[in-house]
This record gives C-alpha cells, structure tokens and sequence, in this order.
C-alpha cells in the first residue's frame, strides 16, 4: 500500500474533474485526478453530441439567449435549479467558456468559407468538429491540457472510500488501482467529487461501464445531505438492439447547417415525435419526447423496451452527412441511411439530482468535501454547466485551502477499508457472481422504478433491493481471486454502492408526491408547483434518513401554474 | 443443364463501395451481409485466448453463445462475463464507439468490440504491439508515453484573436480527419512496421494521427511541428494501408494524415527525408531506381562498413555495381526527369 500526498484529489476524469485539476494546478494547487476510467475517455463528457450557444455569443440575438436560458431552466431542469447559479453560468459560458477551449486549439466546426457553422431555430449550437462526437476532440484535448500541465492522474483506479480527519473533515481517498490490484491512501486538504450524472443503476442506461453510483454512495457514507436523488432523466431514444448500443443515442437535438432534426414513430409507423414541428424550445428535447412516449405506451403503441422507431428519414441526406455522425450507427448494420429507421428504447439517463452544494464554492454539507458537475444535485447536464462547475469548485477549494489544516486520517480507518477490499477479493460463498448481483439490481429497478412509477411497485423494489443486500450479498462468489485486472473484484465494490444509491432513489421517489417532468408518478400524476417547486433534501440521520422540503427562490422565471397534469405541461 | 445467355443473366448490383471496401464488396460481404449472418438463438463458437491457462488446457477457451439481435463482439464477451468465465477480463467503458478502449483482434484482424457484428466463428485475441496485462486487456502506456513524448498540442504562430478566431474547414481539412481518432490501437496492432519492434524508430500510425490532429492545424506553429515530426520516425512507414484497413473511425490514416506529414517534414526537416529525395533524384535522372546508388546516397561509406551485408545484396542481385557506375540512363529517363524534374535538387 502506497501513501500519495497531494493538495487536492479529484475523483473523476470528464468535463467538471478535468478543468477543476487545470484550474487548481494555474492557481499553483497540487492536484491529483483519480479515475475509474481514464481521463477523457470514460464517462457521459465524451458523449456530448454539441454545444448550446449561450447568451449573446456568435450572433445569438437577444431572444435567442433568453431562450436558451429559459430551455435550461424549464425543459432541462423543471425548475428544480438555482436560478442565479444559472445565471452566472450563461454568462461565464459566453465570456470563458468557448474563447478558452478554442485557444486551446478545439475546432469548432467552420464552413468553407470559415463560418462557425450553427444549427438553426430558437436556440442554436455549435460542434467540435462534428455534430455527434462533440465530446471526443472536446475530452481528448482536456486529457492532453492534464497531460501537458503535468498534472498527476491515477487511471482505471476506483475511490472505494473517503477519509476522514479527526474533525469529520474530508482528509483523503481510499483508492484501488484494478489493473495492478495496488492500494493507494491518497492523503489531500480537499476532497472534489466529478463522477458525472449518469449511473448504470437500471438494465438499460446511458452510463459507461464504470459507473456504479461511487460518488453518491462515498458522499452519502460521509454524512453528505443529498437532494432530488428520484429525478432521473431518460434517453426515450437510444438503440433497441444490440444491448451494448443502450447508449447510442438517435439525437433528437436540432441539426446543424439543417432545418430539420430526427423524428420518432410508433409501432403504427405514426409519427408522435418531430423536434421542430413539436417543440422548438426543446434543444434536448428528452423530457418533451419521453411525455410522448408516455402516451404513446399507454396507447399501446409501443413500449419501453422498443417496438417503436427513430431516424432521419425526414431530412435531405446531404445535409445529415455534412456535419454530423448520425449515419454510422445504421451504416454499421448495414441500413441505407437515412431512409431506414432504427428500433430504439428508452435509457436511464442523467440523474438530476444529486449531492448538495453551496453552488457559490461548490462545498458540501462536510468541510472539505466538494462536488463539481453532475454528481451534484444543483443543476442537469450540459458539458458547459459541468465546465462552470470545474472553474467554481477551484474558486472554493482555493479560498479554503488558504487557511493551513494539519491532516489527521487516523490508521485504523485505512486499515479497516483495506480489510473490507481484501475480503471481497476472497469473497467465496455459493452465491451469485457480482456481476451477476448488478444485473439482478438493475433488473428490479427497471421494472419497479423505471419511467413510471408507483407507491406499491416502489415499495416492492425497496424489499427486492433489501432481499439482495441480506440474502445473496453475503454468499457472492469470486471466481479469480487474483489482484490484477480483476473485474470481478471491481463488481463487488460496485455492488455494494449501487445497492446503497438505489434505496436512496427509492425513498426519494416515494417523498415526492408528484409528477414532474421526466419523474412520473402514476398514482400523482400533477405536477404540483404549490407544494412540490422544491428541493426534495435527503439527510443523513443515525442509521436512517429523513427529509426536508426547500423551495426554490424563482427570480427570472416562473412556471405559470399552480397544478396540472404533468403529461399535459409542455416540459 | 439449362443455360442461360449473357443477356438474361441477373446482373448482380453492388452497392456503391470506397475504396477500401472493394473486396468486401466482391465476394457481397458487405456490412449488411455480415449483419444478417445469424438468426436470433442460433450458438456461435467463441474461442477467446485467455491468460492462466488450466493445467493441460489450451490457451484458447471456448463457448457456445447465443446470438442477438445486431449482436456485437463486445456483446458476446459481455454474455460470456454473465454466464460463463465471470473471470474473463476484458477492457471496454462506453460501448458506442466513442472511448475507443475496446478494441480486439477477432479472427485476426483488428476491430472494436462494441462496433463490429459478431461471426458464427470467432476467435478473440488481444492487441499485438501492446503487452497483454490480462486475458484480453493490454497496456497502453507505451502508447500514451508516445503521444505524450510527441506534445500533440498548439503553441500559436500567432496570439489568439479571440472567439472565433479566423479559420476555414478548407484549412482544418486534414485535421478534421485526425480529430476523428478514438485512440482504439487499431492501426497500432495492424501496422508491420510497430511489429518490427526497436528496429525502427517509427512512432506509429495511432500516434501520427494524435500528432496529426494538431500538426496539420493552421494555427499551429511551424517550429513546434518540426520539433515534434522530428520524434516521429515517419519515413519509416511503408504506406501499406494495414491501419486504413482497421479503422474504425474511417480515418485515411495513410492518404490524409500519414502523407500531409511526411510532406510537411520534407519541407520542415528534410533532413528526415533524404531517403525519399534521393530516391526521386536517382528515378528522375536514371529513369529507373538504382538500388546501390540509394544506399550510397542515403548511408554515404557507413554503407561500406557492413561487408556482408553488401555480399549478400550483390549474390541476391539486389544491387549492380557496374549498372550503378556505366548504365546512367535508361529511355525512361526523359520522360521521369520530366515528370519528377522541376522538384529534384532539394538536399
């Protein structure tokens, strides 16, 4: 076991993690970035399709970045967001944002002419280099900028616990790296926790491999207070076939250098969903798309599970292939594009909610500890926001890295967590492998806590989720309990996060008692702005938890309603 | 026998093809084809090499797995971890064909698990070029330690004009392709010049493109592209295409990126050229490439150092001594010194 001391560990290698580490190391912070993945490489940044234009910037006219603001904080969040962080947010994006990462030498897509290409509508956006692989030139030059500044990055590494000083503080990692099975104690002032939006809780979901809910269930066994934990977005079009393409996605974002954007059909070959004819205020218009699938289900028409289609069969070729990759998910199965449609299904998606922060610094509830980007629970995804948050957190931690600390992470809190690994790397019952216990969990979330929702199918999946820690935990099976590349080994640690992440999704569905956007509640079915414009906070209480209701302050803009029928609000 | 004539004879239509698909396209094993090999259920054979090999076992395990609807390579390696070889290692993250650390030998050839359609037959191999950590997962350090070393990133000719800075996809055009790059190792695994290991200094196509990505970008100063092309070992490719054929960006690895480099090098290290120049200067002027004048051009009297080596090329009549020094010109000459004429002189 090897002992790392640092001034700042990252856990996470996207967007947030990733400028975070660049901004601490320019304020002369040391840094050191712990990925489960590798940076730049894993995880939903590599995934952005493209980037929303924000405030005036490129040409937008005022209404355009009212727009995007108003997308942002209805269609993306349903008003479960601090308006002013919004704020501040847009307009970093406009002044830092684009002008940093081009001089950094992104390429954002220009005509023949050298026109910054954009898509067209209310709200526009631009790509890195190509419409639908935004996030790989965009991640591959933050990996190159970490790997340029020097800065330290432990890879294919997983943070199994925080530690903590002899104040409660946060005072380092717990870290395994799975490729050599080595134990690293990262010892740190500052504890930021980057582990992204989305989670591979449910059978199908738009997480990587990797995830497993780690940053909730490190900050969570902490003492961290959590919020809107149930509000859990969906991809409604994501590739039916073959299961490892649950995350490739038929974006539904309007196209650039195009008019037209993709279109949904029903098993009927009926079309219930056309992003600019339906909605063009929905820039990612998933929420707008999910409420029709809704009906589309209950009609009969089609289901969760596929048996309905998506494509561009609508759009001039030309234009589909001059600035996106669209194509090559049916090129590869051999479909003439883009005549043909694809089956597609819904995907969980990005969880809304998250840990709670001071949005001014980024710190959670425990000193020390911090979140940055989707992991927190103060905004939705967009690879700008995540951005911001990077800039914010390296703000926050710097301000309270001013004031020395001496670190006291006491060595039988490492000995204890080193114990715990070693005997799920021994882990011998008769029981099920782990990576058989994760499919069974996601296998009870997606029946009982997948698009629609319920109090008895709810309850029922708390016992299930229950049943499966008492019951087959216990008797999991380690095949090869050998220390390197040990995949197995890295399941049973993901195992026991993801059971701990669920029942905390659980509960917080069955506390909101309503229906709101993405979260829909068969037996609530309003969303409920008198009661519900809220906060649903999650906190920590002996060996339980309870809640607490925090309004929201709207200083920019209002829903308009009190109560209504959630299939019925637009967003 | 019923005959048919010339004129009734369906004509078989194929689908319009690239170049590098030609093959393929020939023999109708075209995308669609290979996607509709199997059906729902049917048992596919995988054979997948693995590390620890069993006492008296064969380094290659197999399974029966039942196909899938579009099933990919990554699916059949994720269906044996669920239900055979819980064990069996294997590196993958987004399964799009975004993150690019997937990527396996199947039936020999380099693919992207999470990218290609599965074949009744398959055998599953790691990576060459890479030690193999375990099972199917290999270390990419080396690889990394070679991008890194070759600093693929801007420093400006000129300071940044602020968002957006004056640029056009005309110039961008190269790049754009390189921008593509997934870092799979693809290429990495295919290319016979890595698999010649220390004997060459030649960075790789993976890491030319990396490079490319930021060599062939306008805004990029020349300076900078020189001290990086000069760790390259470029002219050690042999444009064989072997990374064009496996890549699953469809990156022309060779065409748009390997060549615009080796161009950009001649003009900024020709030193790293001498080879290429020399040869042009002997076609051009001979009309015809005179082995023993290149290897005298190119290595001077270290060519003399090496007598066996000479022995041999001379019994093998890989050079001619007399036709080097008394058979100057052929009757191609004229026409090569025209075509290659205006260009010859560089060192």
């Amino acid at each position: 076991m090897q002992v790392v001391t640092t001034d700042v560990a990252v856990i996470g290698g996207g967007a947030a993690g990733c400028y975070a580490a660049l901004n601490l190391h320019k304020r002369g912070i040391k840094p050191l970035i712990i990925c489960k993945g590798l940076v730049g490489k894993s995880g939903a940044s590599l995934f952005a399709g493209n980037l929303v234009i924000s405030g005036r910037a490129l040409g937008n006219s005022e209404e355009n970045a009212r727009n995007t603001a108003e997308f942002l904080i209805k269609y993306h969040n349903q008003f479960l967001i601090d308006q002013k962080w919004a704020q501040r947010c847009g307009q970093w994006v406009e002044q830092v944002f684009y002008p940093e990462l081009e001089e950094a030498g992104l390429y954002f897509r220009r005509d023949d002419a050298g026109e910054v290409v954009t898509s067209p509508g209310k709200i526009r956006s631009i790509a890195a280099n190509v419409q639908g692989n935004s996030g790989v030139p965009f991640m591959d030059l933050r990996r190159k900028q970490v790997i340029r500044a020097g800065i330290a990055r432990m890879e294919e590494t997983v943070a199994t616990s925080l530690l903590h000083n002899a104040d409660g503080s946060a005072g380092g990692v717990f870290c395994l790296n799975y490729i050599t099975g080595e134990y690293t104690v990262v010892i740190a002032r500052a504890v930021i926790l980057a582990t992204g939006y989305s989670d591979r809780l449910h059978t199908r979901s738009t997480g990587t491999r990797e995830m497993s809910g780690d940053g909730v269930a490190l900050a969570w066994r902490a003492g961290a207070t959590l919020l809107n934990m149930e509000m859990q977005w969906w991809h409604t079009n994501d590739m039916a076939h073959p299961p490892s393409w649950q995350r490739m996605q038929i974006y539904p974002n309007p196209m650039l250098g195009s008019e037209k954007s993709a279109r949904m059909l029903n098993s009927a070959g009926e079309e219930f969903f056309n992003q600019q004819q339906d909605d063009p205020l929905a820039f990612g218009p998933y929420t707008v798309q999910l409420k029709a699938l809704v009906k589309q289900v209950r009609a009969g028409k089609a289901r969760y599970e596929g048996g309905y289609y998506a494509g561009f069969d609508n759009c001039d070729p030309a234009e589909v292939e001059t600035y996106t990759t669209y194509g090559k998910t049916f090129r590869q199965l051999g479909q003439p594009f883009p005549a043909t449609m694809a089956e597609t299904a819904v995907s969980s998606h990005y969880r809304q909610g998250g840990i709670d922060v001071d949005t001014t610094t980024m710190r959670s509830s425990i000193p020390g500890l911090y979140a940055a980007g989707g992991v927190g629970g103060h905004s939705n995804g967009l690879i700008g926001l995540a951005t911001y948050d990077g800039h914010v957190v390296a703000e926050g931690v710097a301000r309270e890295l001013a004031t020395p600390k001496a670190a006291s992470v006491s060595q039988p809190q490492i000995e204890a967590e080193s114990r715990r690994l070693d005997r799920l790397r021994t882990s011998s019952g008769d029981g099920p492998a782990p990576g058989r216990l994760k499919e069974d969990i996601r296998a009870v979330m997606w029946k009982k806590v997948g698009v629609e929702k319920n109090a008895s199918d709810l309850r029922s999946a708390l016992d299930d989720i229950e049943r499966i820690r008492l019951e087959l935990l216990p008797g999991m099976k380690i095949h090869n309990s050998g220390k390197s590349v040990n995949y197995e080994w890295l399941d049973a640690i993901d195992v026991i996060n993801m059971i701990d992440v669920c029942e905390l999704v659980i509960h917080s569905s069955l506390e909101r008692k309503e229906s709101r956007g993405p979260f829909i509640r068969e037996d609530f079915p309003l969303t409920d702005n008198d009661d519900w414009l809220a906060a649903n906070v999650l906190k920590k209480s002996g060996n339980g938890l309870r809640f607490e209701r925090r309004p929201y302050d709207l200083p920019l803009f209002l829903p308009g309603f009190a109560r209504k029928d959630n299939l019925e609000v637009a967003w | 026998m019923t005959s048919v004539s010339p004129v009734d004879a369906p004509v078989p239509t194929l689908p319009p093809v690239d170049g590098r698909r030609i093959g393929q396209a020939e023999q109708h094993d075209t995308l669609a084809a290979r996607n509709s090999l199997l059906a729902p259920g049917e048992l596919m054979t995988v054979r997948v090499r693995r590390s620890e090999v069993p006492a008296g076992g064969d380094v290659y395990q197999a399974f029966q797995v039942p196909y899938q609807q579009s099933m990919r390579v990554l699916d059949a390696l994720n269906w044996i971890a669920e239900n055979a070889a819980a064990d069996l290692a294997f590196r993958w993250f987004c399964g799009s064909k975004m993150c690019g650390t997937c990527a396996v030998r199947m039936n020999g050839r380099e693919v992207l698990a999470c990218w290609e359609a599965v074949e009744p037959n398959m055998v599953i191999e790691p990576l060459r070029n890479l030690p193999v950590v375990r099972d199917l997962v290999v270390d990419r350090t080396r690889y990394e330690d070679k991008v890194a070393s070759l600093q693929p990133w801007l420093e400006r000719r000129e300071p940044y004009a602020g968002f957006p800075e004056p640029l056009t996809h005309k110039e961008m055009k190269d790049a754009s392709k390189a921008l593509d790059c997934i870092s799979c190792m693809c290429c990495y695994s295919a290319c016979p010049v890595i698999g010649l290991g220390n004997l060459t200094d030649f960075a790789g196509p993976a890491p030319l493109v990396q490079l490319g990505q930021t060599a062939l970008d306008p805004r990029n100063s020349p300076e900078k592209v020189r001290r990086s092309l000069e760790l390259t070992g470029i002219f050690n490719c042999v444009s064989c295409y072997k990374c064009e054929e496996v890549c699953p960006a469809s990156i022309p690895i060779v065409s748009r990126i390997i060549e615009p480099l080796k161009a950009k090098a001649a003009q900024l290290a020709p030193e790293m050229a001498r080879h290429s120049f020399a040869l042009r200067d002997i076609v051009a002027s001979r009309g015809r490439v005179d082995p023993g004048e290149l290897v005298l051009r190119v290595q001077g009297l270290r060519a003399l150092g090496n007598l066996r080596r000479i022995w041999r090329l001379l019994v093998r009549g890989k050079i001619n001594p007399i036709r080097t020094i008394f058979g100057r010109k052929t009757g191609a000459a004229a026409a090569a010194g025209r075509l290659l004429g205006n260009r010859v002189g560089k060192p």
